[in-house]
């Protein structure tokens, strides 16, 4: 009993230290777990294979750096998959800095392609207005999007010049972290365009999509970290969030370990009253 | 290690902050309260350069689009509580505010959110693989206990009550399932810190 009693008032420093340790030391001497394959990852990566050549994704970074840790790793490998199938790749964000954390992703993915910005992608920034902004954006994407991210007349771009509305969108990929994100996608855009959506999110966020995947206005879902790492196994880029995977199994073998001793500790507090 | 004045900054001011874990110190303040006015004077810029001089004043000034005069003015009503005698007057923007997000919302939600999603519950339990067979009576079963819980106009007693109580185990289900997603979102973000010092910083993977 002495040795729960110990548990019972251990500092909390010593555990945060210990997840501390069992991030750090996987990402030094990576284990190589592996990797499985979850439905909706594979649903979204089928439908990009599905996809023919020059067909036009439009790539929604509705995030920013709070959420950069979890959703920048799906961008890229999102975009690495687009570019690698010679389709049309068309940013924006919902969230201000979202487009520019989006554009880091398409400066590094983008040239080891060879793919020429006006043609193969374009970059129109951050468009503000929510649910009256997707509407209208499904309706006429001349009324929302006038310029690109520098400010460069869209007209003058060959792939602006291709997306005139919803119809010229075969794929929407939303890289959501919250509101506006993927609901209003789904709401304000599948449903009244019936253009395709996908989407990668927090992974906090992601049970909430499982209904939204179930009734079909979701191909398929990119949940968190583990998401990312799934799909850089599909498209064999093994990079950050595979990198990470490692860190996140051992953490979620010490927190089931926490939640054991933390409930023993409470049976036996329970026994002495 | 990394010779970028942006990573250093950037991987001292996570330090500082993760120095909190330890206990509060004034590197942790020093980080708090830069991040609040950075925040602050971000949002300003984009409030400026994104919402209000694109949408507002870029098209009064340099295209002559005088139609903007109208939702200037009426965004200028939002600030007559200031003065006491034309306080009423912010009745015309929110009433606006009101009616357009209302027409917006309730239509498409339904159109968007109610009808599928009811839409999906329909599903059929004959002709189809067992597997398939437990999951669709799962969502119908738990869809109708989660709803007769949150029936508030008979006591939840017999038939009513049995379903009640399968309705709470349906969501505390759920909510274990957005608790374990929880942690791992978390724990996400602290895995992309310490990648962050690890790789862009130290060098040392």
């Amino acid at each position: 009993m002495k040795f729960i009693d110990r548990l019972e008032h251990l500092d909390r420093r010593i555990i945060f230290l210990l997840v501390g340790i069992a991030v750090i030391i996987p990402m030094l001497i990576p284990l190589g777990l592996p990797v499985d394959i979850s439905k909706p990852v594979k649903d979204v990566y089928d439908k990009v294979e599905s996809l023919s050549e020059g067909s036009i994704v439009v790539v929604s970074a509705d995030y920013d750096p709070g959420s950069e840790a979890e959703l920048y790793p799906a961008t890229e490998a999102f975009l690495e998959h687009c570019f690698r199938r010679n389709l049309r790749v068309f940013m924006l964000g919902l969230w201000p800095a979202g487009s520019n954390l989006g554009n880091l992703a398409l400066e590094e993915i983008a040239p080891q392609y060879n793919k020429v910005y006006g043609l193969d992608y374009i970059n129109v920034g951050y468009r503000p207005g929510g649910p009256v902004m997707l509407v209208s954006l499904g309706r006429n994407v001349a009324d929302i999007v006038r310029t690109d991210y520098t400010g460069t007349p869209i007209d003058s771009f060959p792939l602006g010049r291709a997306v005139k509305s919803a119809r010229d969108i075969d794929l929407v990929m939303t890289l959501s972290a919250g509101d506006p994100g993927v609901l209003h996608w789904i709401i304000y855009f599948n449903a009244r365009y019936g253009t395709p959506i996908a989407c990668a999110t927090t992974a906090i966020m992601a049970p909430q999509q499982y209904p939204y995947i179930s009734s079909g206005q979701l191909i398929g879902l990119l949940g968190g970290l583990k998401g990312a790492a799934e799909y850089e196994t599909l498209v064999e880029r093994k990079a950050r969030a595979v990198a990470g995977m490692d860190s996140q199994s051992i953490v979620h073998v010490l927190l089931v370990i926490f939640i054991v001793i933390g409930n023993i500790i409470l049976f036996s507090q329970r026994r002495k009253k | 290690m990394s010779w970028n004045v942006g990573v250093w900054i950037a991987s001292l001011l996570t330090l500082a902050i993760y120095s909190f874990l330890y206990k509060d110190n004034p590197f942790y303040k020093v980080a708090e309260n830069i991040f609040v006015g950075v925040s602050a004077g971000y949002w300003a810029v984009v409030l400026w350069f994104d919402f209000t001089w694109p949408n507002l004043f870029e098209p009064l000034i340099n295209r002559g689009n005088v139609i903007s005069l109208i939702p200037i003015i009426v965004g200028l009503m939002m600030f007559a509580p200031l003065i006491p005698k034309i306080s009423w007057l912010v009745r015309i923007p929110l009433t606006f505010t009101m009616g357009v997000a209302m027409a917006l919302v309730v239509t498409q939600r339904i159109q968007g959110e109610i009808f599928p999603q009811l839409q999906a519950t329909f599903l059929p339990l004959a002709g189809v693989s067992p597997g398939v067979l437990i999951s669709n009576l799962l969502i119908i079963i738990g869809v109708i206990a989660t709803l007769i819980y949150f029936y508030f106009s008979k006591e939840h007693k017999g038939v009513l009550g049995f379903g009640a109580k399968l309705g709470i185990w349906f969501m505390m289900i759920a909510f274990g399932a957005s608790f374990g997603y929880t942690v791992m979102a978390r724990i996400s973000l602290l895995i992309g810190r310490v990648y962050f010092l690890l790789h862009n910083w130290l060098g040392i993977i």
